[in-house]
């Protein structure tokens, strides 16, 4: 083994022998901690413009309180995309922020398995996080057994529609079961109407259609053991999944062509009225109805129906890691329970809380609140493109798009995808 | 004397460019996942990897689609475009203006614009295909196999025509104007004196629009990135979006490197030809 | 599929222009033909600017290939504030004006030196040279990153100058030699002989000379420099530093994109690249050099 920042480090000396750099701090990238009574903290986040200034004035609060320092710095952009890059070359190079927000699942767990995040059990502990945060959202932060981040919302995913649409085609209730949703597809589609808005450009959106069609005819019990590798993808349910995707297709019950749409545009489609129904979270009320200047009233949301009990759904999580070489790793731990108080989260506006007390509020976004006040309090299963490591998740995903098109049998894709897991778990 | 005049230049890019490359290059050679604080050694294993890797040769086979398209195409249409507005036409700056704002795009409006236009059920090419009764030929041009990469090579040209326009009407000025006045009289047609003239006069230039458009189709990697992601599955994926993939994404540094050392390679087998015929015509 | 019309349209129009020897109504049928090539070409950019000028909730409920139901100009004033342009555009700019001419100068340097003085290893450095084309920069940015930080310049816009100086210089170092070597040497001979030094030479026959090359040059490497985003991403940090490219972020959001805003803000970020282009252009073909290289 090579220790790999003895090499870089090497890197930065023959920069200063070249008589370029005026150096400042010569073995700053050494990997040594500061000093442990710092005052300073600087928090890394990619949050927008619309919420960045809420968290800073919280952030302030928090100074005040502690007598801190705290900086913001935020890297806004459609998500999984520069944020983990930006975010690996600061810790590779240099210290890094003290704490940052990162999505679970497989987007976290690179920085825990490389222990760039600190494990944070201790302080799960002494805060008492175990008992205040919803303890689905804690297994998302959760790597291998090491509670490497702490949670802070959990998003779940539901159908989000379009009233008069579905009015239009006579359906006149949500769906409850599969057979039932089939069914209101058929009637939408016969009154002109694209059913579900979806777009599998970057794979992900056209993911929770697969994941959901899963969940329907595999169960919870099988569903989580195939996402394990527990028991293997070639067989009968995966099968039943894989053809009941291409029959969507086929029934035009999604967009021609879906998976090269790009799923920002294609989810607002139901806003639109140029699909009946999507596939997301709750950020879509205030995001794509309320941002198209629509009313609340005039749209819906349901739980898709997998006929199982429980009845899931997918979501993720997100939350916020502390760096393992930072020099107030309890000052840190401190601004992260602070930012999880109820009190923080309303501040925020947060409407996904995964602590009590948090509620979005019923006038203003009234879905949102009928979402939390019923499914989000019901257990999920992990969205897959977190359940898999990112190369994997393409390669599911590369066989749901050949699927899709026609260039592979659901028997194959099945036998596909267990041959990526076997692969993944070796 | 002449490396006072070599050395400032040379001096920068050693430092920022050659040496990082180079330190990189290192990790061609391990099994780094480029976020952890160790690797090991694994020789040239990435390397060996690579022929068994389906999407290596799919990108590869991509590669060399888009760099024939999208170095004959601009060329082809960039000399058109730079001897017309060379010439006697009307309205010079702003027809040239217009040739060359697509290059000054950031690329996310390049995708999304083109996005729009391509959407299968509302976008402006299949609208127009069905108003003119063409229906059969309109389809979802991101959203399969079959036309994703020849979509986003329609994108890199509308992008990228601008830029051997510039370089050949910079060069069409180096060609003195007695040589078609002496042609005129000599009663040579327009197209006698472009290819007699034009053509040969443009040589250096030719070598030089080539090859940085062989070396640029060789490392494409933004446009399709932000277009199509590499998709439909791997679909459009290229050496360029494949090496970020395994770099970034799939923690697997050490062969995304390797994959970019392969890239590197293959453009120095084609700066071959070009840096001969150069270092020839001013033989030292 | 628009694309294809200029290809068919211009090879004939030479022919046609050609043929036709009346002074009068010379270019007449060139410039028809140019401008609907260019009415196509220019046609994407349309829903850019139609898609800066509708609000938000106007394009979030209709989509972006329908007709706006009202135009307005708010876009332009919120985008300068969500991009932070007040600031990006000054920091951009300080970047450009430290950046492009001294890349353009020392690649000139190194140009001059590779096609008119007798410098050993010629051939290798156009190797090494060329191979920097190739190299891409997400490759480099982690050792990048530590020389920045062992230096003290993260986080601030010095630290961009040094490797965007190195990514430019081998295009404006092959692109300029080509041009630089087309320089008769009886020019450089007789001002030699004239007793002038390689510095004289350089400043007052090369330099002049190679004018169109230097600015389009200039031009490319201001375009590239004003865009680029991935060293301004991966060394700035706090919002004072930021560019106009990392400051476009602002439009994203990690579920959904201020997408007219965003409009709005790329017509911002782009304008003065045009502008510039336009005046700048006229060097290009302006005629400067037409007579000096007839030798």
């Amino acid at each position: 083994m090579i220790n790999r920042r003895k090499f870089l480090g090497l890197s930065g000396g023959a920069a200063i022998a070249a008589g370029l750099a005026a150096c400042t701090g010569t073995s700053s990238d050494s990997g040594s901690t500061t000093s442990t009574g710092s005052k300073e903290l600087r928090l890394f986040t990619y949050e927008d413009n619309s919420t960045i200034d809420l968290l800073k004035e919280q952030v302030k609060k928090f100074d005040t309180q502690n007598g801190t320092t705290t900086t913001v710095d935020s890297l806004p952009g459609s998500g999984a995309a520069v944020y983990p890059d930006k975010l690996r070359t600061e810790l590779l190079g240099g210290k890094g922020p003290d704490v940052w927000r990162i999505w679970g699942g497989q987007i976290g767990a690179p920085f825990v398995k490389a222990k760039q995040a600190m494990d944070l059990s201790t302080y799960y502990q002494k805060y008492g996080w175990d008992s205040k945060i919803n303890p689905a959202a804690v297994e998302g932060m959760t790597f291998d057994g090491v509670k490497g981040g702490m949670p802070f919302i959990a998003l779940g995913i539901g159908g989000w529609y379009s009233k008069a649409a579905f009015a239009k085609a006579g359906v006149t209730a949500p769906p409850k079961t599969y057979a039932e949703l089939e069914e209101a597809n058929a009637k939408l589609l016969k009154s002109g109407i694209t059913p579900l808005g979806t777009g599998g450009k970057y794979g992900w959106h056209v993911m929770r259609l697969f994941e959901y069609l899963l969940e329907t005819s595999a169960g919870p019990d099988l569903h989580d053991k195939l996402l394990t590798g527990d028991e293997s993808w070639d067989r009968p349910e995966v099968v039943t999944a894989f053809t009941n995707f291409k029959k969507w297709q086929d029934q035009k019950w999604i967009p021609d062509g879906a998976v090269g749409l790009d799923p920002a545009e294609v989810e607002l489609w139901y806003v639109q009225g140029k699909s009946a129904y999507t596939i997301t979270g709750p950020w879509t009320e205030a995001q794509g109805i309320q941002a198209g200047g629509k009313k609340s009233e005039d749209f819906g949301v349901f739980e898709f129906p997998t006929d199982h009990d429980p009845l899931r759904h997918s979501g993720f999580v997100e939350g916020y890691m502390i760096n393992a070489k930072t020099g107030n790793p309890d000052m840190a731990a401190a601004l992260l329970d602070f930012l999880n108080q109820p009190e923080t989260h309303k501040a925020l506006k947060i409407t996904a809380s995964v602590v009590a007390g948090a509620e979005p509020d019923q006038a203003t976004l009234p879905l949102s609140y009928e979402w939390a006040q019923g499914p989000a309090k019901k257990p999920f299963y992990t969205i897959q493109d977190q359940a898999f490591p990112k190369k994997e998740a393409d390669q599911y995903f590369a066989i749901q798009s050949d699927v899709l098109q026609g260039k592979t049998s659901p028997a194959d894709a099945a036998k596909k995808m267990q041959d990526v897991i076997k692969a993944m778990k070796k | 004397m002449a490396w006072v005049f070599a050395a400032p230049a040379l001096l920068v890019y050693v430092v920022f460019l050659v040496y990082p490359a180079l330190s990189s290059l290192w990790f061609s050679f391990t099994d780094w996942d480029g976020l952890s604080a160790t690797y090991n050694v694994v020789g040239l294993q990435n390397y060996k990897d690579m022929p068994h890797d389906p999407v290596v040769v799919q990108a590869a086979i991509n590669n060399l689609i888009w760099a024939v398209v999208t170095v004959v195409v601009p060329v082809v249409l960039g000399l058109t475009l730079a001897v017309v507005l060379n010439g006697k036409v009307r309205g010079k700056p702003f027809l040239r203006l217009i040739f060359y704002t697509p290059a000054v795009l950031p690329l996310v409006s390049v995708a999304s614009i083109w996005g729009w236009l391509y959407n299968p059920q509302y976008g402006a090419i299949n609208a127009f295909l069905r108003a003119v009764g063409l229906d059969s030929l309109a389809q979802p041009w991101l959203g399969q196999d079959s036309t994703a990469l020849g979509a986003t090579m329609v994108a890199a040209i509308w992008l990228r025509v601008g830029f051997p326009m510039l370089l050949y009407l910079a060069a069409l000025q180096g060609i003195s104007p007695d040589l078609y006045e002496a042609a005129t009289v000599d009663g040579a047609g327009k197209w006698q004196q472009f290819w007699h003239i034009t053509m040969p006069g443009l040589r250096p230039a030719h070598y030089v629009v080539i090859a940085l458009s062989v070396i640029d189709s060789f490392k494409v990697f933004d446009l399709i990135y932000a277009m199509t992601y590499g998709g439909p599955g791997t679909a459009t994926q290229v050496m360029g979006t494949w090496m970020y993939f395994n770099v970034f994404q799939y923690n697997q540094a050490g062969y995304g490197t390797a994959i970019a050392v392969v890239i590197t390679l293959v453009a120095v087998v084609v700066s071959v030809p070009y840096v001969r015929s150069q270092t020839k015509e001013h033989a030292v | 599929m628009t694309s294809v019309v200029p290809t068919a349209a211009l090879p004939d129009t030479i022919v046609t222009t050609g043929e036709k020897n009346k002074p009068k109504n010379q270019g007449i049928g060139t410039t028809i033909v140019m401008v609907l090539a260019a009415l196509v070409w220019i046609s994407p950019l349309v829903l850019l600017v139609i898609t800066a000028l509708r609000p938000l909730s106007d394009f979030v409920a209709h989509g972006p290939l329908s007709w706006p139901g009202e135009l307005t100009v708010k876009n332009f004033t919120q985008a300068w504030d969500i991009g932070n342009f007040a600031t990006t555009y000054r920091n951009s700019t300080i970047v450009l004006i430290l950046k492009v001419p001294l890349g353009v100068f020392v690649s000139a340097m190194l140009a001059y030196a590779l096609a008119k003085l007798r410098i050993r290893f010629g051939a290798a450095i156009m190797y090494t040279v060329f191979l920097g084309l190739t190299i891409p920069i997400y490759i480099t940015i982690v050792p990048v990153f530590v020389m920045a930080r062992s230096a003290g310049i993260t986080d601030s816009l010095v630290g961009l100058i040094g490797p965007y100086l190195a990514f430019g210089i081998p295009f404006e170092v092959l692109v300029l030699q080509s041009f630089i070597r087309q320089i008769p040497d009886e020019i450089v001979e007789a001002a030699r002989i004239d007793g002038a030094g390689a510095w004289r030479i350089f400043l007052t026959i090369v330099l002049p000379l190679s004018a169109p090359a230097l600015v389009t040059v200039l031009i490319l490497d201001a375009v590239a420099t004003w865009n680029e985003f991935l060293f301004a991403l991966i060394l700035l940090n706090s919002d004072a530093h930021k560019t106009i490219p990392v400051g476009l972020l602002n439009f994203q959001g990690q579920f959904s994109n201020n997408s007219t805003g965003l409009a709005a803000g790329i017509l911002i970020a782009v304008v003065p690249i045009l502008i510039a282009y336009t005046f700048l252009q006229r060097w290009i073909v302006g005629g400067l050099t037409a007579g000096a290289s007839k030798g």
